[in-house]
């Protein structure tokens, strides 16, 4: 457009495409994303680069910046060193697998039945979407008393009805996190089911048809025709998953606050208590950084994976 | 005649009765009670009087229904919980607003826009994404509470409008709880889509009108991506009404706290009372459930569009 308005013959040959030209003509367009600009440099680029400095000092939290003290990497050979740092990863990773594990089964099956055509569909998928609306403290005051050892609604069938042993839910070591992980999929399945059940309805129907008239079994067309074909989004739940659950912190701090003992304590608990209320601000940092690092390879090796099963 | 020589291809919305709805009916409808049940046993005792909150075998109706834990919740000074959902509300709705402005603005800018380096700035904001939240919190935490000393040296925070939660920034006020939000690139990668998406000519008809850029975003544009922005606004609101860690550590007062985090004083220092929970959790549940009555099909839109399906 711009060239067509040149004039022609005109005294000086300007180089539309160079960069003082560029922004002379068009600075007024900076307007538009300089305030998300300003305040993503201020609230999240700053912190995230300060994160990492943060890490390399015994950090302390009354003094300004200039007069911490820099320990180098000794806050992350401490982090080596620290059984409860172990711990609240291993908790972390086994809460991670599991509850992925599933949330994302079971957000395929009722998918796979939503995606059907039938009279109620409707209901269905917006009866199981609903849950996904509760905060994670109402969700915990719900479901705390569905694990109650004494009064709880599963115990109360458990013992009172069906005269079986009472189990201490939350209670036990070997029970606490898969307990947490169902609570977790009954709160949160409806984001992955959703996010497949798009992925579902936009396969052609056509596909389906020609695999039957090939004769291809229910079984036979799930694995080699469904799920090769949303690939794609099943990269994004299974990452997205993987980000929300490695970062776990509401279901145990509501339900456990991380017992019995730490069987139940996560990452990112520890880095709260280390924080803010040991004050420890260091070496939370460390943390933070470390299982940011983790989730980063994680998220990779998932990209790796996926890509180089399903390569069209 | 051509149609009905097609069936097949006509799409019809009528349901036929058959063995797989019956199916489906009997493969779903369990789960969906089951899964829906604790809810149920929520709502129904936060209607029942604290002395039957144990009764056993389990009464699934409120029993004898009874307004008294929500007498008690309200007239207890130290649990103002109307309090607490004014400000949730404040918090979700002026945040919401503020996320959608500034990223439908930036947004426009990067999917029309010409600018040096707008693309270097758009990939650095892309792999802002992919940086997993954990690393900003300590920081943000240190600039929040540095803010709020800024604020009360310059004397703001003794002012009634801008010692206010609402405008007062540092700890205990809700910019701290908006601007990480309003920070994020997630709502600017989904709405540079819909920018793009849409036929340019009418916007260059606008420009031919003598319309500046400006004009062009805020009245042809934005009208034409308003679907995105319920569906993204609607996503942005969930998760400020339900942000717990963030909250927890930025707000501390009593007066200034928001729903998620007033639960939890409900449910510990010393308030065991069951049924005072339940109505907590039931006064808590009700605003998102209308919400997600009305705007179903948006939400539902919203978090498998938005990329937002993450929690």
């Amino acid at each position: 457009m711009a060239a067509t308005r040149a004039l022609p013959g005109s005294p000086r040959n300007i180089d539309r495409n160079s960069f003082s030209y560029r922004l002379r003509k068009q600075w007024p367009n900076y307007l538009f994303v300089l305030p998300h600009l300003v305040i993503f440099a201020v609230f999240l680029a700053w912190p995230i680069l300060s994160s990492l400095r943060i890490s390399l000092y015994d950090w302390k939290i009354m003094l300004p910046p200039d007069k911490q003290n820099f320990i180098g990497l000794q806050n992350f050979i401490a982090l080596w060193k620290d059984n409860i740092w172990a711990k609240t990863l291993n908790v972390t990773i086994r809460f991670t697998i599991m509850t992925m594990l599933l949330n994302i089964s079971f957000a395929l099956m009722v998918s796979v039945a939503l995606k059907q055509n039938f009279f109620g569909r409707s209901f269905f998928r917006t009866a199981f979407f609903a849950g996904s609306v509760l905060s994670v403290s109402a969700a915990a005051i719900i479901a705390g008393r569905v694990w109650d050892p004494q009064r709880g609604i599963l115990n109360y069938f458990l013992v009172d009805v069906f005269n079986l042993p009472r189990i201490q839910w939350l209670g036990w070591p070997t029970t606490v996190l898969p307990t947490l992980s169902i609570t977790t999929v009954w709160w949160t399945f409806g984001f992955p089911m959703l996010a497949f059940l798009t992925a579902l309805l936009n396969i052609p129907e056509s596909i389906y048809e020609a695999a039957k008239i090939d004769g291809a079994g229910p079984r036979e067309t799930f694995f080699k025709i469904t799920l090769p074909l949303i690939t794609p989004t099943m990269l994004f739940v299974v990452s997205s998953q993987f980000i929300a659950h490695m970062q776990m912190f509401g279901q145990s701090y509501a339900l456990t606050g991380g017992g019995p003992g730490n069987e139940s304590r996560t990452v990112w608990i520890y880095m709260f208590d280390t924080a803010w209320k040991f004050f420890r601000i260091g070496y939370g940092s460390a943390m933070a950084v470390m299982l940011a690092l983790i989730m980063l390879i994680g998220t990779r090796i998932f990209f790796f994976l996926f890509r180089s099963r399903f390569e069209y | 005649m051509a149609e009905s020589a097609l069936p097949a291809l006509a799409p019809t919305r009528r349901f036929r009765f058959s063995t797989q709805t019956l199916i489906l009916w009997l493969l779903l409808l369990p789960v969906v009670i089951v899964l829906a049940a604790p809810v149920w046993y929520m709502i129904a005792k936060a209607f029942t009087p604290e002395a039957n909150q144990y009764k056993f075998p389990i009464v699934w109706t409120p029993d004898p229904f009874t307004m008294r834990n929500f007498e008690i919740i309200l007239g207890d000074r130290a649990l103002p919980i109307f309090r607490w959902m004014l400000n949730s509300a404040v918090v979700t709705s002026i945040g919401t607003l503020l996320v959608l402005l500034v990223s439908a603005s930036s947004a426009y800018a990067f999917a029309r826009l010409e600018f040096p380096g707008r693309d270097a700035i758009f990939s650095v904001l892309v792999i802002s994404l992919l940086i997993p939240g954990v690393l900003q919190v300590i920081p943000s935490f240190l600039l929040m509470r540095d803010l709020g000393k800024i604020w009360s040296d310059l004397g703001l925070d003794k002012n009634p409008i801008t010692g206010g939660a609402v405008l007062k920034f540092g700890l205990d006020g809700y910019p701290a709880l908006w601007l990480p939000g309003m920070a994020g690139a997630g709502a600017i990668f989904f709405l540079r889509q819909q920018f793009y998406s849409l036929p340019k000519e009418l916007e260059d008809a606008a420009i031919v009108d003598g319309a500046g850029r400006f004009r062009v975003f805020w009245q042809v544009a934005m009208p034409l991506v308003k679907t995105a922005l319920v569906s993204i606004g609607i996503s942005t609101a969930l998760g400020f009404w339900n942000e717990l860690f963030w909250a927890l550590i930025i707000l501390s007062s009593r007066e200034a706290i928001t729903l998620p985090v007033g639960l939890l004083v409900l449910t510990q220092s010393g308030y065991v009372q069951r049924g005072l929970a339940f109505s907590g959790a039931f006064i808590a549940t009700v605003p998102p459930i209308i919400v997600y009555a009305i705007f179903q099909r948006q939400i539902i839109q919203g978090m498998t569009t938005a990329g937002l399906a993450g929690r």
